[in-house]
C-alpha cells in the first residue's frame, strides 16, 4: 500500500517537471522561428525573372500620380517601380528617406553617445537626413522629422514591368536586375537615348575560402580551377598548378535547384543544368559562413556580407584578368566584369525638362545620389547581402548627377 | 486490441450486423427530438466534409449549421449529443489520417512514374528509384533514387539504437530496481526533462562542437557524420527509452518479485529471470517506440548532415553523413519544384511505411509477449 501512494507523489512531481519542460520547449520554439533572416539577398533570381513588356493598366493608376511631373525642383511624390531584387535596396532607402531622422538620432542617421551610422565620417552634417541630400540638388530643408522635402515610394514588380513602366512616365524610376537592353530587348543605342541607367549595387558570389587555406598562401585561383573543385576533378589543394598545400578540399554548394545554386552553375560552370561534384550543400549564407569557420580546407560562394577574418574572398583569374577582393584595386570582385556579379539599375527617363540634357531630374538624383555614399552602400547595399559598388564606379555614377548639384 | 480480438471471435459478418444493431438500440432508446438534432448534425457535418473536399466557398454554411445543432443539442439532450459529438472526433481523426496518406500518395505519383525501369520487359513504376544509387535533380540525367537516403536513414536507426537501447533499458532497470526512492525521486523527472530539449538545441550543439572535433579527430574532410548524428539522435531517444521502460519495469506484480526472493534467489538473479522477463514486452515497445523517434528526428539530423545524397564509400563508412529521408524533405522543400517536389513526396511514402511496419510490428511483439510470458503492464 505505501508504494502506491509512493507513485501518486511521484506522478505529481512528474507532471509539475513535464510542464517546466513543455515551458522550455515553447521557450525554444520561439527561438527556433527567428531565424530565417538575411537571407533575402542570396537567391537573387526571386520573382523577377519575367519581362512582360507592358504595364497592366491598374499598376499604371496605381503608381501613376506624381510620375513623371519632374520639371523644375518640383516636390511632388517620387515614385519608383520594378524587381524584387533591387526591391530591397530601393524600399530601405525610400523608408530612410521618409522618415526624415535627425542627425542626433544615431541609429538611422547621424551619431550620439551610443553609435554613429556608417559612414557617417565622411558627411558629418547638423541636417535631417533627407534635407541634407535634397540640399544639395536645390532643394528646401524642411527641418522636420518624418517630413522630407518631397516623399518617395517604391512598388514591387518585375524587371521588365519597372523598365517599361518608366519608359511609359509611369514612374520616376525603373528598379531592373537586368539591362533593360535585355528586359525590353532594345538596342544599345535606342537605351542611351531614352533612359539614365544608374547603378546601385551589385547581385552576386564571391568565391571564399578558411583561413588556413589563405595561410597556406593561397590567395588566388583561375576560373578555370573554380571550376574543376566545384565539379570534383581535384580533390586536394595540393592537385592544383602551382600550389604546396597537402589538405582535403571541402566543397560548400548550396541548396540543389536554388536561385544561388542555378546563377553559380551558370556563370561558373558555363550551363545552368551543368553537373556539380560538392561536399555538402547549404540553404542559407550563415550556415555556408559556419562550415568555413570551421572546417579546414573549405571553399564555397555566398554573399559578400557574411565574410569574417575566417571566411575570406579571394582573388579570381578570369582568363588573364585577376579580380582582387579589395575595393580599391584596378579590377575587383565587385566589379560588373566579374562573372558572378550582375548590376543592379535604378533606370531614370531622360526627358526634355530636365536640366543640362541629362536624363536625371533633381528629385531622382537627390535620391539617387544618397545610394551612392559610404552611408547608403553600407546600409542598403551591404546590409541586404548585396556586393556594394568599387570606389572607381560610385565616382563614375555620381559623375551622371554632378550637373544636377545646386 | 481488443475491438480486433473481438471481430476475430465471432467473425466480420457478425461484428456488422451487432453494429447495425447498436445503432438501432440507440435510435429506439432516443426520444425523437434528440433523434433529429443528431441526425441534423451528422448531415450537416457530412455536407460540410464534401464541400470542403470540393473547396466550395459554401462549406462554412453546413458547418455553421453543424455548430448550431451541436449547441442546441448540448443544451437541450446532453446525452446523445456527446455520443455523436466523441464518435465524430473519432471519426475525423480516422478521416485525416486517410487524406494524409492519399495526399502524399498522390503527390508523389509523378516521380514514381518518372522512375519506372523495366524488367524483363516489363516496365515498373518507381523501381529505378531502388536499383540506382544516382540523385541529382538539376543535370542531366536526372535521377531520384532513394537508396541514399534509405541508407543514411537506416545506419543513423542502428547507431541510434545501439547508443539508446543498452543505456536505457539500463537506466531504468536502476530506477526502477536498484536506486533508492529518493534518487528515483530526483532522477525521474530530470530524465523526463531532457526529453522537452528541443532537437535543433541537440543539432546546434552538434553542428557548433561535436562535427568540428570529429573532423579533427578522424581526420575528415569538412564535418558531417553518420555516427554523431546516430549518437545525437540515441541521446534524443534515451528519455523515451528510459520512461516507458521505467514504467513497465515497475508495474511488474511486487508478488512475483518477493516469490522470487522467497526461493533464495538474489536481486541480480531477481531482476534477470523475473522482473526483466516479464517486463519485456513493455520494454521492446519502449526501444521500438525510440526507434520510431530515430527515424523520424529531422532537425538535429539537417543541421549536422552534409546533405548531398549520395552512398558512403564502404556502405559501412559512418564516418560520412550524406543525407537521411527526413533531412531530405527538410532541406530542399523551399527551392523543390515540379519533380524534385514529387520526390520529397516519395521519400514522405517510404518513411511512412517505415514508420508503420514498425508501429505494427511493436504492437505485434508486444501481444506475443504478453501471451507467452504474461506480464501485466
Amino acid at each position: 500500500m505505501s508504494d502506491d501512494s509512493e507513485r501518486v507523489s511521484d506522478r505529481v512531481s512528474r507532471r509539475k517537471f513535464l510542464m517546466t519542460s513543455g515551458l522550455v520547449g515553447a521557450a525554444g520554439l520561439a527561438g527556433c522561428s527567428g531565424q530565417s533572416g538575411g537571407d533575402g539577398g542570396s537567391s537573387g533570381d526571386g520573382g523577377d525573372g519575367g519581362s512582360d513588356d507592358t504595364a497592366t493598366p491598374t499598376e499604371a493608376e496605381a503608381s501613376g500620380d506624381g510620375g513623371s511631373g519632374n520639371g523644375g525642383s518640383s516636390t511632388s511624390l517620387l515614385t519608383a517601380e520594378g524587381s524584387s531584387t533591387v526591391y530591397p535596396i530601393s524600399n530601405k532607402g525610400s523608408s530612410y528617406w521618409n522618415s526624415n531622422a535627425p542627425p542626433s538620432d544615431g541609429e538611422y542617421w547621424g551619431s550620439n553617445s551610443e553609435g554613429s551610422v556608417p559612414g557617417w565620417s565622411e558627411i558629418e552634417t547638423d541636417m535631417l537626413l533627407a534635407d541634407y541630400f535634397a540640399q544639395q540638388f536645390g532643394f528646401e530643408p524642411t527641418e522636420q522629422r518624418s517630413s522630407p522635402p518631397f516623399p518617395t515610394t517604391v512598388g514591387l514588380s518585375h524587371s521588365g514591368t519597372g523598365c517599361q513602366a518608366v519608359v511609359d512616365g509611369l514612374v520616376d524610376i525603373g528598379n531592373s536586375s537586368g539591362p533593360i537592353t535585355a528586359e525590353l530587348d532594345w538596342s544599345e543605342e535606342k537605351a542611351n537615348n531614352t533612359v539614365v541607367d544608374h547603378v546601385v549595387g551589385r547581385d552576386g558570389q564571391p568565391v571564399v575560402v578558411s583561413n588556413d587555406v589563405i595561410d597556406a598562401g593561397i590567395d588566388q585561383l583561375t576560373g578555370e580551377q573554380v571550376r574543376a573543385i566545384f565539379q570534383g576533378e581535384v580533390g586536394n589543394w595540393s592537385e592544383l598548378d602551382g600550389i604546396d598545400y597537402d589538405q582535403e578540399i571541402f566543397v560548400i554548394g548550396r541548396a540543389e535547384g536554388s536561385g544561388t545554386d542555378t546563377a553559380f552553375r551558370l556563370n561558373m560552370l558555363g550551363d545552368a543544368d551543368a553537373p556539380m561534384e560538392v561536399d555538402t550543400r547549404q540553404g542559407q549564407n550563415q550556415q555556408v559562413a559556419q562550415l568555413v569557420s570551421q572546417n579546414e580546407g573549405a571553399i564555397a560562394y555566398m554573399a559578400l556580407a557574411f565574410t569574417s577574418e575566417s571566411v575570406i574572398p579571394i582573388a579570381i583569374d578570369f582568363e588573364g584578368t585577376v579580380y582582387e577582393p579589395s575595393k580599391d584595386a584596378e579590377n575587383t570582385i565587385f566589379d560588373s566584369a566579374y562573372p558572378l556579379n550582375r548590376d543592379l539599375h535604378m533606370y531614370t527617363l531622360i526627358e526634355e525638362g530636365n536640366p543640362g540634357g541629362g536624363g536625371t531630374g533633381p528629385r531622382e538624383a537627390a535620391f539617387l545620389n544618397m545610394f551612392l555614399t559610404t552611408f547608403g552602400q553600407v546600409v542598403f547595399v551591404e546590409q541586404n547581402n548585396y556586393i556594394p559598388l568599387p570606389t572607381k564606379d560610385i565616382q563614375a555614377e555620381k559623375e551622371k548627377l554632378s550637373d544636377l548639384m545646386a | 486490441m481488443a475491438s480486433v480480438t473481438e471481430s476475430e471471435g465471432t467473425g466480420l459478418g457478425g461484428a456488422t450486423r451487432r453494429q447495425i444493431q447498436r445503432v438501432r438500440d440507440f435510435a429506439d432508446d432516443t426520444e425523437p427530438a434528440a433523434l433529429v438534432t443528431v441526425t441534423v448534425m451528422a448531415i450537416a457535418l457530412l455536407a460540410a466534409f464534401v464541400g470542403f473536399l470540393l473547396v466550395s466557398s459554401l462549406t462554412i454554411v453546413p458547418f455553421a449549421v453543424f455548430l448550431l445543432a451541436a449547441g442546441y443539442g448540448w443544451l437541450r439532450h446532453q446525452g446523445p449529443t456527446a455520443q455523436v459529438l466523441t464518435l465524430t472526433m473519432t471519426v475525423s481523426t480516422l478521416l485525416i489520417l486517410g487524406l494524409i496518406i492519399v495526399f502524399i500518395f498522390i503527390e508523389a505519383v509523378p516521380v514514381i512514374r518518372y522512375e519506372s525501369a523495366t524488367v524483363f520487359g516489363v516496365s515498373v513504376p518507381g523501381l529505378r528509384m531502388f536499383i540506382e544509387t544516382r540523385w541529382d535533380a538539376v543535370s542531366d540525367p536526372v535521377r531520384y533514387s532513394m537508396v541514399p537516403m534509405i541508407h543514411g536513414t537506416l545506419l543513423v536507426t542502428v547507431i541510434a539504437t545501439a547508443v539508446a537501447a543498452p543505456l536505457g533499458v539500463a537506466a531504468a532497470l536502476f530506477l526502477s530496481e536498484i536506486a533508492p526512492a529518493t534518487v528515483r525521486e530526483l532522477v525521474k523527472p530530470g530524465v523526463e526533462i531532457l526529453a522537452g530539449i528541443p532537437s535543433i538545441v541537440y543539432g546546434f550543439i552538434g553542428f557548433t562542437v561535436l562535427a568540428p572535433w570529429a573532423s579533427d579527430q578522424f581526420d575528415l574532410t569538412g564535418q558531417g557524420t553518420y555516427l554523431f548524428v546516430g549518437v545525437v539522435v540515441g541521446l534524443m531517444a534515451l528519455p523515451t527509452v528510459v520512461s516507458v521502460a521505467e514504467d513497465a519495469l515497475s508495474s511488474v506484480p511486487e508478488s512475483m518479485k518477493s516469490g522470487s526472493l522467497a526461493m533464495g534467489t538474489t536481486d541480480w538473479q531477481t531482476m534477470t529471470s523475473i522482473t526483466l522477463p516479464a517486463a519485456f514486452s513493455g520494454v521492446s515497445a519502449a526501444v521500438l517506440l525510440g526507434v520510431g523517434r530515430a527515424i523520424g528526428e529531422t532537425m538535429a539530423a539537417t543541421v549536422m548532415l552534409r546533405g548531398v545524397p549520395r552512398l558512403t564509400d564502404p556502405l559501412v563508412n559512418v564516418f560520412y553523413g550524406q543525407e537521411t529521408l527526413t533531412s531530405l524533405i527538410a532541406r530542399n522543400y523551399g527551392e523543390a519544384d515540379g519533380l524534385q517536389m514529387d520526390a520529397l513526396f516519395a521519400a514522405g511514402v517510404i518513411l511512412f511505411i517505415t514508420v508503420l511496419v514498425i508501429s505494427i510490428g511493436s504492437q505485434y511483439i508486444e501481444w506475443r509477449m504478453r501471451r507467452t510470458l504474461g506480464g501485466e503492464v
